[in-house]
């Protein structure tokens, strides 16, 4: 009896346990690793693309995907920066200009998804296009944001939200998993969340269900856009800059984390937890090799090879 | 039956399923030179015989003969051998290629590994001419007419050169001039010596294109007779047999309060002018055959397919810019025909499914657990009788009768004051139509009024207070079911009385 239970508890959290290998053969074979400031680490580098793999996680279950996130990451920092700078440069304060050019890029993320929906909707265009569009889009306004070169007007402080500590926890780590927990609360406990799963399991019996399925696919666009725009905000704070090069290939890797998390790609299936761990693992992995030596061009092999064994181990359970 | 003419015929043939008897003891054959219609309702094992004589199913008992020599037909490349062609329902061209592509379509003939598109389009022009139809064979065939796309399955068929051409109702997306130049073709090609073999349920056609009609019950070869010796009356006593009639429950009785009111309904092409209004606990039939605009009539009905004019009334108030969502706000519930892609996410769990429709009526402001929906989950599970093991098991899991229950259960649950099922009784078992019968009438004890289609006139007979005929798209008669037997409605259906 309990080894039934048992194995059918193994097999529901099969992830978990090679997550939990994998920090034990860590813990051993790579110095340094198992201490709290290398985990603390660990997580202040997953945080920012975790924060958009959650939003990733909830536009794939709704059947669509956003390939733009990694330019919306760069876009958002220099359209921060830029704000700022030309917000000041009309007198305002320099913390009340900051504030502005936040909530500006966190509203534009907001839009730019929004549209990316809507045009799914209206016109029936893939999301992989209009994405795919505006990852070319996003990159070159920030490099016109810029003008090539890293715009620095942030004060002081600002490093906080990238860099900083909160009761020894870094500051974005903890928006991790304030992020986390609300679209966990979301998918899990809410209607809305209901909704995204019909949408992404069969459009057209959600429809017929009474679901409004343009709006759910307009909004979940427009929440992993806003969510991509709040980290480049965070990035832009890490490095004190806007630069249009940072976040190069994100979107790779955040939808890798939520792949591996046992999301469907087909979509009406996956979990946000399974996300998180898809997030740590990979993040435990790059510094777990980095700590061992292993060469740059290795990591990425391995990676690959992970990301793709990860999605056999889950379709093999399934 | 060897000694017999017949260029394709059958001996005993039956199919099985696990738990049902899909056909049996079959024995008819196929003349050169002859239109034989197939003719039964829903279920009656048309489509199961032909798919034998095709060769995609194979018979659990019974022998199959091609001039007399019997043949085992184990895939559609045998039957291809023998000279047997078949024309789906559902057409199977590629719309991006040419005509002439489509027509000799993994045939086409080759220069050097190369395609000769001289040849091909010299090939594919000698079969529509011999047919006697002109199609350019140079044409993107997506931008034909679904008509001359009929006529273009049908060169792909012939350009076989088959013996045998069997055609799996050829009609239901043609209008009606449309088919009399089929009917024209389709005779053509007897006249040359081919067995034609024609599955239709529109009675009215028979007279005009069949020279002999065997009728299927229930899985069972009922008889065949020559068509010109038999009255459309006769064959329709044929196909519906005797049937028992029961009894509605003797207290049911529809209110004088109209609580949902139809006024000049059209959609282009599909209904038009529809007019009728539905009373308190009234269960309201549609009878119509297929292609009649009773099932878009109903998806416009809850708002899920646009309409040209006219407007639906609800509680006194015409609803304007309809969506599935306001019509369910407004208290308007639906079984779509089609419920594994309509109506169910497969994937998903008995649990998710049943709370689809009804999770706004679950949740507290949005909020839901899965305690909560346990509760409902149960309480419908408990009155439907669904067989469940676990509700968390996929809703694929499931018969089709259960998964039907699911979708009503799922609908039930949002509190409805009109519940719209169309097909609802389609591929499910008699004792889960039965307890769906109940389920209407539970519903009009509680003053819920139902209008319920169906292609199966004997449920509607049954079932109903009221039925509204429709035929090509428009209402044409209302009856009492207690004045008249199913197969009188089907005439009325067709338009024979």
């Amino acid at each position: 009896m309990w080894i039934a239970k048992a194995v059918t508890w193994g097999k529901s959290s099969i992830m978990e346990l090679i997550l939990f290998a994998l920090c034990a053969i860590l813990a051993f074979e790579a110095d340094g690793f198992f201490s709290v400031d290398n985990l603390l680490n660990v997580l202040r580098n997953v945080s920012m693309q975790g924060i958009i793999a959650f939003g990733m996680t909830m536009v794939i279950i709704s059947g669509e995907i956003d390939l733009s996130v990694g330019s919306a990451v760069a876009f958002a920092g220099c359209l921060t920066a830029y704000l700022t700078e030309s917000l000041a440069a009309t007198g305002l304060g320099l913390g009340a200009s900051v504030a502005l050019a936040m909530l500006g890029s966190l509203l534009t993320g907001f839009a730019v998804g929004a549209l990316s929906g809507f045009i799914r909707v209206r016109f029936g265009v893939p999301t992989f296009i209009t994405t795919l569009a505006w990852m070319t889009v996003l990159t070159g306004s920030a490099q016109l944001l810029t003008g090539g070169f890293p715009l620095m007007p942030f004060p002081e402080w600002y490093n906080f939200l990238g860099g900083g500590y909160l009761l020894g926890i870094p500051f974005p780590a903890i928006v991790f998993a304030l992020v986390f927990l609300l679209t966990h609360f979301l998918m899990g406990y809410t209607t809305w969340g209901r909704s995204i799963y019909a949408v992404g399991g069969n459009a057209e019996a959600a429809r017929l269900s009474g679901i409004d399925v343009a709006r759910v696919k307009v909004v979940v666009m427009a929440v992993v856009a806003c969510l991509a725009a709040l980290a480049g905000i965070m990035q832009s704070a890490e490095i004190m800059s806007g630069a249009a090069t940072t976040a190069k290939g994100w979107e790779l890797d955040v939808i890798a984390a939520v792949i591996i998390g046992g999301t469907s790609l087909m979509g009406g299936e996956g979990k946000i937890r399974g996300t998180l761990i898809g997030v740590v693992f990979l993040g435990i992995l790059v510094n777990g090799m980095t700590l061992m030596n292993i060469s740059e061009y290795w990591q990425h092999v391995v990676r690959g090879v992970l990301i793709l064994s990860a999605v056999l181990v889950n379709r093999a359970n399934q | 039956m060897s000694e017999t003419p017949f260029k394709l015929a059958t001996k005993d043939l039956g199919k099985d399923y696990p738990g049902t008897v899909a056909l049996d003891g079959v024995s008819v054959g196929f003349a050169p030179g002859e239109v034989h219609a197939l003719i039964g309702k829903n279920g009656a094992g048309k489509s199961t015989l032909v798919k034998m004589l095709a060769g995609s199913v194979v018979p659990s008992r019974g022998q199959i003969f091609c001039d007399g020599i019997e043949v085992a037909l184990s895939s559609p490349q045998d039957a291809f051998a023998q000279g047997i062609a078949i024309v789906y329902q559902e057409l199977s061209l590629v719309p991006g290629l040419t005509v002439a592509e489509n027509i000799l379509l993994g045939r086409t003939p080759k220069k050097r590994g190369i395609i000769d598109w001289q040849a091909t389009y010299a090939q594919a022009a000698a079969v529509l001419e011999r047919m006697r139809v002109d199609i350019d064979v140079r044409a993107r065939t997506g931008d034909l007419g679904v008509a001359k796309q009929q006529v273009v399955e049908i060169a792909k068929a012939m350009s076989l050169d088959p013996k045998v051409l069997m055609l799996d109702e050829p009609t239901s997306a043609l209008a009606r001039h449309e088919t009399e130049n089929l009917f024209r073709l389709v005779r053509g090609l007897a006249a040359e010596g081919v067995a034609i073999v024609y599955i239709s349920h529109r009675l009215h056609e028979l007279r005009q294109i069949a020279d002999r009609v065997t009728v299927l019950r229930d899985g069972r070869h009922i008889d065949t007779v020559v068509m010109v010796e038999t009255g459309v009356e006769q064959i329709v006593q044929m196909m519906f047999g005797e049937v028992v009639q029961r009894e509605r429950p003797g207290d049911l009785l529809p209110g004088g309060t109209t609580v949902m009111e139809v006024q000049g309904l059209t959609c282009e092409g599909k209904f038009a002018e529809v007019d009728f209004s539905l009373y308190e606990g009234e269960v309201l039939g549609i009878a119509g055959m297929l292609g009649s605009g009773r099932t878009e009539l109903l998806k416009a009905l809850f708002g899920a397919e646009p309409v040209d004019s006219g407007k639906v009334v609800l509680q006194g108030r015409s609803v304007d810019r309809p969506t599935p969502a306001r019509m369910k706000a407004l208290g308007l519930a639906f079984t779509p025909e089609n419920r594994k892609e309509e109506a169910l996410v497969q994937a998903h769990s008995i649990r998710a499914n049943m709370c689809m429709a009804s999770m706004g009526q679950i949740a507290s402001g949005g909020y839901i657990t899965r305690k909560m929906e346990q509760a409902v989950v149960d309480e419908q599970v408990a009155k439907l009788q669904i067989k469940v093991a676990s509700t968390e098991d996929a809703v694929s899991s499931l018969s089709g009768g259960n998964q039907q229950k699911v979708v009503v259960g799922n609908w039930l649950s949002t509190r409805p004051r009109v519940m719209l099922f169309d097909e609802p009784t389609r591929g499910i078992d008699v004792q889960a139509k039965q307890q769906l019968f109940q389920v209407m009438w539970d519903l009009s004890r509680e003053g819920i009024a139902t209008v319920f289609v169906s292609t199966e006139l004997e449920e509607l007979v049954e079932v109903c207070h009221r039925i509204l005929i429709m035929r090509e798209g428009r209402i044409v008669d209302e009856v009492r079911p207690e004045t008249l037997t199913a197969d009188e409605l089907a005439l009325r259906c067709m338009g024979e009385n």
